[in-house]
C-alpha cells in the first residue's frame, strides 16, 4: 500500500512540474521576437524573401522551372535565338514538371511579406524609423515582383494583401478567394511597387550591392511591369470573363496609354542614377567595344547593374558554363553547346554582308558560293555586340579559335561550287563529295597538299550525335573566359546574374514612349525624339550603326534593337509573349542554321545558309499566352475559374 | 476462455462481413453523349484537327452549382463526338472550336448569346450543334501528281459566317502533307507541306478563288501520302479550319 502511495506521489509531482513547464515557449521553435528584435533577424528573413523572388536567372527553364539546376532547355532555345539538342519545339511553361510550384510557391511568398508587413510595425520600437520603413518597403517590393510573376503567366490571381488563418473546424469557403481582374492584379503590381519607391532608400542599408532593392530597383521593375500591362493592354486577343463580370484575361484597350506612361515615368527616374557600361569603351576601337560589352556582365563594379542574383559556392550555384561552352572546351561533365544561336537571330545584326531581304549573302551574283580564307571572314565587319554575344565560327575564346565546320567538299571547285541544295531545301545534304564525322572522334581526311584535316571542326558539326554548334554558332554571352575548363562543372559557378540592368530600363522607356506617341499622346517631352536618342545610346555601345531620323522608326526598331541588346538574358520569351507575337514568330518555323564547309579542293571556306537540319517545327499555340491554372489550385479553391483553351 | 475466443471469433467475423459488404465506389461511368457539331450552312460537319488544338466538347454539370468545374472531351476529326463513359447527370453541353462561339459575351462580360444544350444524361443523349464556321475550305477538283513528282492541289475558301466579329483577315492558308489522314497544324511532313502566311489583306483577297498550291521540298517519296489544306483568321483562340483529307495514290 505504501508504495501506492509513494508512486501517487511523484505521479503528482512529476505533473505539477510537468505543467508549469507547458507554459513557456517551446525553445526549439523560432518565435516573432526573436526575428523581429535584432537587424540580424530581419536580415534571415529577408535572405528568405530573396531566396523566393520568382526571377528568371541562372537556374530557370520553361520545362524546369525557377530555381533548378539542370538547364538542358534552355529559354532561347523556346524563343527562336537559339538551338539546342534538347528542345525541339515551341513550348509553353511545363509547371507539372517544375520543382518550384509557381502557385502554391507564390502565394507562400506573398504570405511571408504579408506576414512581415503585419507583423514588423509592433516591433518598430527596436528600430530606427529610416530602418522599418526600408524593411517594409522591400516586403512590398518582393511582393510586388511575386504578383508580376503570377500575372505575366495566368492573368488575374487572387490577390491576398493579408495572411489567412484558418481555425480546425470552421468553414473554408472564406479562403478560397476568386481570382481578381487581370487590371485590378497589374494595378496591384503597380502599388507595391509604389510603395516601395516611397519608402526605400537610394542605396539599401544593409546590402549596397544591387542584390537587394532600392527606390530605383523599385521603378526599375515598375517600368517594366507597366510596359507589360501596357502591351497587354493594346494587343492581347484573348479574354475571359468571370460570373461577375470581371475581366480574368485582357486588359481593356483604353487602359494602355496609362500603363505606357507609368512605365515611362517611373523609367525616368532613373535618369542620371544609372549609366551604360563604358569602362573599356572606346569610339574608334571595334574590339574595345567588343570587350566593354563582354566585360558588362562579369563587373562587380558596374554602373549598369540595377538588380542581381548572387550566387555562392557550395550554398547557391549553377553551371551555366558546363551546359554552354563550346564544345572544344567541353568540362569534365560532359556537358556544353546546349545554347546555339540561330541564324535568324545572327541576321537581326548589322555588318555582316546581306541579301535584298535581309538574310545572309553567302552566294556571289552568278548563284555560286562565295569563298574566304579563314570562317572569320565574313563577319570581318560584325557589330562588336553580336561578337560578344555570339561565338561567330572561327572566333578565339579562353585562348583558342572555335572551331565549327560541317564538312569537306571534295568536289570541284573551278569555275565555283554551286549550292550542295537547291535554294529552301529541307532535305540532308547529299553526301557525294562530303566527308563528314558523325562525333568528336574524327578520322582525318587526307588533303590534295597531303596534309591531314578533320572533316568536322573541333566544336562540330557532328552529324551523329548533336553535342556541338549545330546551328553553326555557340553562345558567347555570360560566358566566363577565366574559368579553367577543369571547374566548368554543374553546380559549381557562382558568376552574378544580372537581372536588372540600366539598357533595359532605357529599353522600357523607348518602348513605352513609342507607344505613347502612337497612342496620341504628347508629354512634356518629344517622345519620338525621346526613343530616337534611347536608341542610338543603345547603338553606339553596341557599335551598331546609328538610326539616321526619328521618322525612319518603327515599333520594330524598337523591338529589335531590345532583342539583340537583352538576348540569351531569358527575356526575350516574356517579350514575344506580351507583343503576342510569339504566334506570329513560331507559326510553322524551321529556324536557319550557318553551316560553314572546307573545299579541299579550292583550299578555302564557303557557308551554306538553310533550315535546320532536324526540321523541328516550331509552332506557338495562341492559348499559351496564358497558362493554364494548375489542375491542383482549382481543386483546392474550386473559385477558380481556368483560362481559356485549357 | 473458450468463450472469450468465440466471442471475439464472432466479432472478427461480424466486422470482417461488414467490411465487405460495404462498397463504397461507384459504379464506373457507363452513359454516352455523341454527336456533331455541324456547319449550318452547308449541314456538313465542321473539319478540325485531333489532339487538343481542335474542337472540344465542353460539360457543365450544373445539378449542384451554377460556376462548375468545367470538363472536356475532344472532338474526331471530322467533327463528330463520341463519348462512352460519363456519369449520368444534369449537363449543359457546349462546342468549343474554330466557329462561332456557342457562348459569346461582350466587351463587359454581359452573355450574349448562348446556344448550349442542357440534357439529363441517362445512358446515351445525340446532341448536334448548329455552327458556323470562321472560314469553309473546299476542295476544287483532286490532288495531282505533277511530272516532278510534287502535287498540286487547289482549294475554294470561303467564310462560313456574317457575324461582324468574326470577320478578321486571314492570316494563313496552309497545304499538310502526311502519311496518315490524321492531318493537321499538329500533325504534318514539314519537308513537303506548304505553309504561307498572309498579312494585312493579302489572304483575304484570296476569299471565294481557285487558290493553287504546290508542295514544296522536291519530288514526294513513294507512300501513303494525304493532303489537306487548313486557313485561319486571327479570332478565338487562332484554330484552322480544313477540309477533307485526301489521299491519291503515287503514280
Amino acid at each position: 500500500m505504501k508504495r501506492y502511495n509513494y508512486t501517487l506521489l511523484i505521479t503528482l509531482l512529476v505533473s505539477l512540474m510537468a505543467c508549469r513547464k507547458l507554459n513557456i515557449p517551446p525553445k526549439n521553435i523560432i518565435q516573432d521576437p526573436d526575428v523581429f528584435s535584432t537587424p540580424a533577424g530581419i536580415q534571415a528573413y529577408m535572405a528568405r524573401l530573396y531566396s523566393e523572388l520568382p526571377i528568371e536567372d541562372f537556374r530557370y527553364s520553361p520545362q524546369r522551372g525557377l530555381n533548378f539546376f539542370w538547364i538542358i532547355s534552355p529559354t532561347p532555345a523556346t524563343t527562336g535565338e537559339a538551338l539546342s539538342r534538347d528542345q525541339t519545339s515551341s513550348m509553353q511553361e511545363a509547371f507539372g514538371s517544375w520543382s518550384w510550384d509557381i502557385w502554391g510557391g507564390s502565394y507562400t511568398t506573398i504570405r511571408d511579406c504579408d506576414y512581415f508587413i503585419q507583423t514588423l510595425p509592433s516591433y518598430a520600437s527596436n528600430f530606427s524609423t529610416a530602418q522599418v520603413n526600408a524593411w517594409l518597403g522591400e516586403a512590398y517590393f518582393v511582393r510586388g515582383m511575386t504578383y508580376f510573376a503570377l500575372v505575366k503567366r495566368f492573368g488575374g490571381v487572387p490577390i491576398v494583401n493579408k495572411t489567412l488563418n484558418y481555425t480546425v473546424g470552421t468553414s473554408t469557403d472564406e479562403l478560397k478567394i476568386p481570382r481578381s481582374s487581370e487590371q485590378a492584379v497589374w494595378d496591384q503590381v503597380a502599388s507595391d511597387f509604389d510603395f516601395a519607391i516611397a519608402n526605400l532608400p537610394a542605396i539599401n542599408g544593409d546590402d549596397g550591392d544591387g542584390s537587394r532593392a532600392n527606390k530605383y530597383v523599385a521603378a526599375a521593375f515598375e517600368s517594366r511591369a507597366m510596359l507589360y500591362a501596357g502591351t497587354i493592354a493594346k494587343y492581347n486577343a484573348t479574354t475571359l470573363f468571370d460570373g461577375q463580370k470581371n475581366q480574368l484575361c485582357g486588359i481593356p484597350v483604353s487602359a494602355a496609354n496609362g500603363y505606357f506612361q507609368k512605365s515611362y515615368n517611373a523609367a525616368v527616374m532613373l535618369d542620371g542614377i544609372y549609366s551604360l557600361y563604358l569602362k573599356s569603351w572606346s569610339s574608334t576601337d571595334k574590339t574595345a567595344q567588343y570587350q566593354n560589352f563582354v566585360n558588362l556582365f562579369s563587373d562587380a563594379g558596374s554602373n549598369e547593374s540595377i538588380f542581381v542574383r548572387e550566387y555562392q559556392y557550395p550554398n547557391s550555384v549553377h553551371g551555366y558554363d558546363a551546359y554552354n561552352v563550346p564544345r572544344q572546351l567541353i568540362g569534365p561533365n560532359g556537358y556544353s553547346s546546349e545554347v546555339n544561336p540561330t541564324l535568324n537571330f545572327v541576321e537581326m545584326f548589322g555588318g555582316i554582308p546581306k541579301n535584298s531581304d535581309g538574310t545572309i549573302q553567302t552566294l556571289d551574283a552568278s548563284g555560286r558560293y562565295i569563298l574566304f580564307n579563314n570562317t572569320m571572314d565574313l563577319f570581318a565587319n560584325a557589330e562588336p555586340r553580336l561578337r560578344a554575344t555570339v561565338i561567330l565560327p572561327g572566333d578565339a575564346f579562353k585562348g583558342q579559335n572555335i572551331e565549327i565546320r560541317r564538312g569537306i567538299y571534295t568536289g570541284p571547285a573551278t569555275g565555283g561550287i554551286n549550292p550542295l541544295l537547291p535554294a529552301g531545301s529541307k532535305s540532308q545534304y547529299p553526301l557525294t563529295n562530303l566527308v563528314v564525322s558523325a562525333t568528336a572522334s574524327q578520322t582525318s581526311y587526307t588533303l590534295p597538299d597531303g596534309s591531314l584535316m578533320n572533316p568536322a571542326g573541333l566544336s562540330g558539326i557532328f552529324t551523329g550525335d548533336q553535342t556541338c554548334a549545330i546551328s553553326g554558332f555557340s553562345v558567347r554571352k555570360w560566358l566566363n573566359p577565366n574559368l579553367p575548363t577543369s571547374q566548368v562543372l554543374e553546380n559549381n559557378e557562382t558568376q552574378t546574374w544580372i537581372e536588372m540592368r540600366y539598357a533595359e530600363v532605357l529599353l522600357n522607356r523607348a518602348e513605352a514612349a513609342f507607344e505613347l506617341n502612337s497612342g496620341g499622346q504628347k508629354g512634356t517631352a518629344d517622345y519620338t525624339q525621346d526613343a530616337f536618342n534611347i536608341i542610338n545610346q543603345i547603338r553606339l555601345r553596341a557599335g551598331a550603326t546609328l538610326l539616321t531620323s526619328s521618322g525612319s522608326m518603327t515599333i520594330d526598331t524598337i523591338r529589335i534593337e531590345r532583342r539583340k541588346e537583352l538576348a540569351f538574358e531569358n527575356k526575350t520569351y516574356w517579350d514575344l509573349k506580351r507583343w503576342r507575337t510569339f504566334s506570329k514568330e513560331q507559326n510553322g518555323t524551321i529556324y536557319r542554321i550557318l553551316m560553314p564547309f572546307y573545299s579541299s579542293e579550292a583550299g578555302k571556306y564557303f557557308f551554306d545558309a538553310r533550315t535546320d537540319e532536324r526540321n523541328d517545327v516550331y509552332t506557338y499555340d495562341p492559348r499559351w499566352y496564358y497558362e493554364q491554372i494548375p489542375q491542383g489550385a482549382i481543386s483546392k479553391s474550386p473559385n477558380l475559374v481556368q483560362n481559356p483553351g485549357y | 476462455m473458450k468463450k472469450l475466443f468465440y466471442y471475439t471469433a464472432f466479432f472478427l467475423a461480424v466486422i470482417a462481413l461488414n467490411s465487405c459488404s460495404k462498397i463504397d465506389n461507384y459504379p464506373a461511368p457507363s452513359d454516352t453523349i455523341n454527336g456533331s457539331t455541324i456547319d449550318e450552312g452547308t449541314g456538313a460537319t465542321v473539319q478540325t484537327e485531333i489532339g487538343g488544338g481542335g474542337t472540344r466538347v465542353k460539360l457543365l454539370e450544373i445539378s449542384y452549382s451554377a460556376n462548375p468545374t468545367p470538363e472536356y472531351f475532344q472532338s474526331m476529326q471530322d467533327g463528330t463526338f463520341n463519348d462512352d463513359k460519363i456519369f449520368a447527370a444534369t449537363y449543359k453541353v457546349s462546342v468549343e472550336g474554330p466557329f462561332v462561339p456557342l457562348v459569346t459575351t461582350d466587351n463587359t462580360g454581359t452573355v450574349t448569346a448562348d446556344s448550349s444544350q442542357t440534357i439529363k444524361l441517362t445512358s446515351k443523349a445525340t446532341l448536334n450543334f448548329k455552327v458556323q464556321p470562321f472560314l469553309r475550305v473546299q476542295w476544287v477538283g483532286k490532288p495531282v501528281f505533277n511530272a516532278d513528282s510534287t502535287v498540286t492541289v487547289q482549294v475554294k475558301i470561303t467564310r462560313g459566317t456574317n457575324n461582324a466579329n468574326y470577320q478578321q483577315d486571314i492570316t494563313d492558308i496552309n497545304l499538310y502533307v502526311s502519311n496518315t489522314q490524321y492531318d493537321g497544324n499538329n500533325n504534318y511532313d514539314p519537308r513537303y507541306s506548304k505553309l504561307v502566311s498572309y498579312s494585312g489583306s493579302n489572304g483575304t483577297a484570296l476569299l471565294g478563288q481557285v487558290i493553287t498550291i504546290t508542295t514544296t521540298g522536291g519530288a514526294l517519296p513513294q507512300q501513303d501520302v494525304y493532303f489537306r489544306v487548313g486557313a485561319r483568321i486571327n479570332a478565338g483562340l487562332d484554330e484552322y479550319n480544313y477540309n477533307t483529307p485526301m489521299s491519291v495514290t503515287y503514280p
